[in-house]
């Protein structure tokens, strides 16, 4: 199956596991992915902010991009996706939105129609991709494994942009999945929240204490690690998780993984062909529970 | 605990803010007494608008007139004469605090029809202006910082020498009972919705107010007067703004027809609430309702229209009913809405006893008479409430204080503490209520007849007996509710008791009051307000007062 | 149709001695309330009731010591604003049966919130961040003569109904991720409240409000996080309301802050490469100069560069960089 695929930026950047990862089940999936190389930032949701017509501009631009590809256009951050559906939604309802964004990249020759479908590989598993062909491509079942879901909030709100009206659904596909995998999905209440990464630079110690509080609270629920669809939740969740334990003054110590890596293992692939080593919080505790080292 | 104030305001809707705030101005130590926070006022439920000659093509007049007429001549005409004088004065200084008010497109004040109006004259905001006039003006309370007293419910007026000083209050959030004492008490706690069954009222539309003055004193006129909504959503009874018709919804029976051209062809579905309401009635009764309602068909209006104008009952037609009103007609029926009646004032919000001011829906000046137009209570409120907070502020410089009050303090405390104290015997608040609320609907509502009213009175009778041994289920002292219950539950009774008494009184139909068996109007012998007034806590004495009339003899009231 | 209701219940005279131990572990952990229990009620209401139906069918017959706030029942007076499921809804417009899980619908008061009885919660901190943004219009001068409104235009008025139509229930504060871990911030009501005036035209003080809400607690404290959006019944969209606040007030020149310079860092990047470089945008948004805040996240960058995943030194610039600043120069505004 063809997808147009962007990786986004912190792929290629601070979290480089996610995209070795991503590519790295591409295959197993039966995913034929074309790379939108020349696909600007999505802007995240800051530039819109101040500048409302630039993010419509970069988003179209991109839409376009895929849309000459003919294939849809697959995210593999829940930012990505959250920042992409909300831009297509409105260009696509609002004829004005649309021209200027049109007119803004008609200069660099490309155009959009309004006909791309955004989607997260996760959503893609479910939808596109089938959990039939998922489940044939597991050759290792991660039971004994206590996952717990962080979805990142921007795929699961705003509710209407991201069509979970039309497929409630999507607000349970990594209990799903995680379940699917052979490993047991941790219920609490955090996992849809926020991690507090936008607020990173503004307030620190708030934001890392958000994210803190929610890892302990799956942590003792019983979690063995988390999962998320997204890098910036992963790099607050794992990358800043010891200064996090710090504000709380409560150790953690819970492994993050990227939806990617845990499909990986679950696919038969080795823990370091997934950068698993690759963390700030150590992955080897959760890995020893499947008979894994790392 | 004893405090004291110059002004109490009970009630913190719009009519009691705006009672505070001139009190306030006019340098009175003001003090509001309510039992939800201010936001909660059923205010909040008015959607359609206010009214006011702005316009170049209107005249104070012509609102006046249509106010007496709509009142079925009921209404004390220098009291129409001074609110419809005095609105547009009003409504620009609430603009002026920044309401945000619907525009024409030179930027100034916008308006739409609404019912019994000869032009259109409702000022609005969406199908929310209840709530936005009432959320500015708690903004204008903030700013002057007067001084609230949330969720205090007031028990008791206190009175001394024959005048008002003050009232005790049970706070909710420590079961603490207070005395305030104050010079003057401006009563502007709204209306008694919760004696019918249905009705668009809230839960907190208990009639308190009226019977805390009706013990102290203060005659009640007018009470047989109850207002029928015409348009109250099927089954729950929430209310669908007039606004809808006067944005050009029509009424339709089972048949699809639009009937109030056989009851009023000029205005249809914009007369006056009384005689829509009976059409609707009458129509339900030989045969040509739809499961006991008629429809509301906004289809013709568009999305547009709907969305913008009307989103709020758009919305609850969706969530409450399943019905989207773009594509399908709504089912309405007829429900309580409004006390036209209440404690008697003058133009100034003055009763009849020294200290006891009253303004908005709990007070009878009166300017609704038999009947009221839509969009004219928001500025009953507002124009009364401004004239009951200055006269109640300069009655209280020329006062002194009391000092006393220890006394009913402590009485309030033994009364309720024997009320929490008593054994279960079989009634609870809730099931009498119900019981009540049915029986005034059925005899009490839209036609009434002698046999009726005497059921009635005999069923209320019976109920005062059960409500003396009536047991509260919850003993504790923090946020009592039941205990609160069981104190509307009383005031209630003393609603149910002054309407029907006078319901029994008025042999003639007039406005809301149909008596099927004087079904005309009587202007020689009944143009007059029938007064109830409560002696020593024997059977009321019932009087009467003639109308006041300056420039509009009573005609044949057709629409 | 049979519906089973699960009530959080709090009794500060403590007349529920024999609840030690509470019914389950109550998230967030920050919040942890002991004195509260849970009790279970079932009712027989039709299938389209709403839970407020269920509360006071329980009240009035079946257990009258039930605390609740609610009055007319039609999601206009926002009383009765809490917890159903754990997400902060109005009783009266959650059906029953959407809001069943696991063949029950818990109802409790919101642990961010003081609790002064079963479900009627302390609503003190939610009015104290409304008072705080000055919600009143400071009136633009010259005020018009007493007989005469001010003309404005009925879309500068149709703009600000959304924010009017907030019913102040509090079930944005209530599900507020950022209210839950910092008290300070004003929260989503209070800033909606507070574009409500500055967006109004007859407003004077424009600038001064701004400047007020760009400081510490206000709207750069806003994890943009959608939670108010999605819990709000009313539509009023708090997140929108906030987001026209910081673009206005950066417009206004309140540009001082480590908000502004992170979209700044981020728009440069992006501008010049096309992508992200997460590398200079952390050490831009706090500012060169800001030693102490600079030296806090010094740990975290060694983590990342210990675990090899410090993004590259050279950035990398997208195949057709150039494209991309032609279309912020040709947008123009910030960021240009």
């Amino acid at each position: 199956m063809k997808v147009a695929f962007f990786p986004g930026c912190v792929s290629k950047g601070a979290c480089p596991e996610l995209y070795v990862s991503a590519t790295a089940i591409a295959e197993p999936l039966g995913l034929e992915l074309h790379e939108l190389e020349s696909a600007p930032c999505c802007g995240a949701g800051v530039l819109s902010e101040q500048n409302p017509e630039l993010g419509d501009a970069l988003n179209a631009l991109m839409l376009a991009m895929a849309e000459a590809q003919g294939a849809d256009l697959m995210t593999i951050c829940s930012t990505c996706q959250g920042v992409l559906s909300n831009h297509n939604y409105h260009l696509q309802r609002d004829p004005a939105r649309m021209d200027r964004a049109n007119a803004t990249i008609a200069d660099q020759g490309f155009r959009y129609g309004g006909t791309t479908k955004v989607k997260h590989l996760l959503w893609m598993l479910f939808e596109d991709i089938g959990i039939d062909r998922v489940a044939v491509a597991i050759k290792r079942k991660l039971t004994g494994l206590k996952v717990a879901p962080f979805y990142g909030c921007y795929i699961l709100r705003p509710v209407e942009e991201l069509g979970l009206r039309e497929r409630p659904e999507r607000k349970t596909y990594l209990e799903q999945l995680i379940a699917l995998l052979g490993a047991e999905p941790v219920e609490y209440r955090g996992s849809t929240k926020c991690c507090g990464f936008p607020m990173l630079t503004f307030n620190r110690d708030k934001a890392l204490a958000m994210g803190g509080n929610h890892i302990i609270e799956a942590k003792e629920k019983g979690a063995d690690l988390l999962v998320t669809p997204c890098p910036l939740c992963h790099l607050n969740l794992d990358g800043q998780q010891p200064d996090a334990a710090r504000v709380l003054k409560q150790e953690i110590d819970v492994p993050i993984f990227h939806l990617p890596q845990l499909l990986g293992l679950a696919f038969g692939l080795d823990p370091e062909q997934l950068r698993l080593n690759h963390h700030v919080v150590s992955t080897k505790g959760a890995l020893e529970k499947v008979e894994l080292k790392v | 605990m004893t405090r004291d104030h110059d002004v109490l305001i009970l009630g913190a809707g719009l009519a009691g803010m705006r009672a505070a705030l001139e009190a306030a101005r006019g340098g009175a130590d003001v003090a509001i007494v309510t039992k939800v926070h201010p936001i909660r006022s059923h205010s909040s439920a008015a959607q359609g608008g206010i009214n006011a000659a702005i316009s170049e093509e209107d005249s104070w007049e012509s609102h006046a007139f249509d106010t007496v007429k709509g009142s079925d001549y009921l209404a004390d005409q220098d009291a129409v004469e001074i609110m419809a004088q005095e609105a547009p004065a009003d409504i620009i200084e609430f603009e002026h605090m920044g309401v945000i008010f619907y525009r024409g497109p030179d930027g100034k004040l916008g308006k739409r029809a609404f019912g019994g109006a000869s032009l259109a004259r409702t000022y609005f905001v969406g199908d929310i202006t209840g709530q936005a006039l009432l959320v500015t003006l708690y903004d204008q309370i903030l700013k002057a910082g007067v001084k609230v007293y949330e969720e205090w419910f007031a028990t008791k007026l206190f009175m001394e020498g024959g005048a008002c000083r003050g009232l005790v209050a049970l706070e909710m959030i420590t079961g603490e009972l207070h005395l305030l004492r104050a010079k003057a008490v401006v009563v502007a706690s709204g209306g008694l919705g919760r004696l019918y069954e249905p009705s668009t009222n809230a839960l907190i539309c208990t009639g308190d107010g009226y019977s805390l003055a009706y013990r102290a004193g203060a005659p009640l006129m007018d009470m047989e007067m109850v207002q029928y909504h015409p348009t109250t959503l099927a089954g729950s009874g929430f209310l669908m703004t007039e606004a809808a018709r006067g944005e050009g919804a029509y009424l339709l029976n089972s048949e699809g027809e639009r009937f109030m051209k056989r009851y009023a062809p000029n205005k249809m579905e914009l007369a006056a609430r009384d005689v829509t309401s009976r059409a609707e009635a009458t129509e339900i009764a030989e045969g040509r309702g739809i499961d006991g309602n008629v429809l509301l068909d906004l289809r013709h209006l568009g999305p547009e229209v709907i969305l913008k104008k009307l989103p709020q009952i758009h919305e609850m037609a969706l969530d409450y009913l399943g019905i989207d009103m773009i594509k399908e007609p709504v089912p309405v029926r007829p429900g309580m809405h409004y006390q036209m009646g209440g404690i008697k004032t003058d133009v100034e919000g003055a009763t009849s006893v020294p200290g006891i001011y009253a303004a908005g829906e709990v007070a009878c000046v009166s300017v609704h008479g038999g009947n009221r137009l839509g969009a004219n209570s928001l500025l009953d409120t507002i124009v009364f409430g401004r004239r009951s907070g200055k006269a109640s502020a300069d009655y209280a410089k020329r006062t002194t204080a009391s000092t006393g009050g220890e006394n009913l303090l402590a009485s309030e405390q033994a009364r309720l503490q024997e009320l929490l104290e008593r054994p279960y015997t079989g009634d609870t608040p809730a099931g009498l209520r119900l019981e009540l609320a049915t029986m005034m609907d059925e005899k009490v509502g839209l036609y009434r007849n002698d046999a009726g009213l005497r059921e009635a009175l005999a069923a209320l009778k019976e109920y005062q007996k059960r409500y003396e041994r009536i047991a509260v289920g919850d003993k504790g002292r923090v946020f009592n509710q039941a205990l609160e219950f069981a104190l509307e539950l009383g005031y209630l009774l003393d609603c149910g008791e002054a309407i029907i008494r006078a319901a029994l009184e008025r042999k003639e139909s007039r406005g809301a009051h149909t008596h099927t068996e004087h079904p005309e109007r009587n202007d020689a012998d009944w143009l007059r307000h029938i007064v109830l007034t409560l002696r020593d806590d024997r059977e009321p004495e019932v009087s009467h007062v003639p109308v006041t009339i300056t420039r509009w003899k009573p005609e044949v009231r057709t629409y | 149709m049979q519906f089973t209701i699960e009530v959080g219940r709090y009794n500060p005279e403590g007349r529920y001695a024999d609840n030690a131990i509470p019914g389950e572990p109550y998230p967030p952990p920050w919040n942890r309330s002991p004195a509260r229990r849970y009790q279970t009620y079932t009712v027989d209401l039709p299938e389209h009731a709403v839970v407020l139906d269920a509360l006071i069918e329980i009240r009035e017959y079946q257990d009258q010591s039930l605390a609740v706030r609610c009055a007319c029942r039609s999601a206009i007076c926002g009383s009765c604003a809490m917890w159903i499921n754990g997400h902060a809804n109005l009783a009266c417009k959650s059906k029953l049966q959407e809001f069943t899980k696991d063949g029950k619908t818990r109802v409790e008061s919101p642990p961010s919130m003081p609790v002064i009885r079963d479900l009627v919660c302390d609503m003190a901190p939610f009015w104290e961040k409304h008072l705080a943004v000055k919600p009143w219009l400071q009136n633009k001068q010259p005020v018009p003569p007493p007989d005469e409104e001010y003309r404005v235009p009925n879309a500068a008025m149709e703009e600000l109904i959304q924010e009017v139509s907030c019913i102040s229930c509090g079930a944005c504060l209530m599900d507020c991720e950022s209210f839950a871990v910092n008290s300070e911030f004003l929260g989503p009501q209070a800033l909606a409240q507070a574009y409500r005036y500055t967006g109004d035209p007859r407003d004077a003080e424009t600038k001064e409000r701004l400047g007020q809400y760009s400081e510490s607690g206000g709207i750069w404290d806003c994890t943009h996080c959608y939670e108010c959006v999605t819990q709000c019944p009313k539509g009023v969209a708090p997140l929108e309301q906030i987001l026209k606040l910081r673009k206005l007030a950066v417009d206004a020149g309140f540009t001082n802050n480590p908000g502004t310079r992170h979209a700044d860092a981020f728009a440069e990047s992006v501008r010049d490469s096309g992508r992200l470089n997460e590398l200079t945008l952390m050490p831009k948004s706090i500012g060169y100069f800001n030693f102490v805040e600079q030296l806090k996240v010094l740990p975290s960058a060694f983590n990342l560069l210990r675990a090899g995943k410090l993004p590259p030194l050279i950035h990398h610039k997208i195949p057709g960089f150039k494209r991309i600043k032609a279309i912020f120069e040709r947008v123009g505004g910030r960021f240009k």
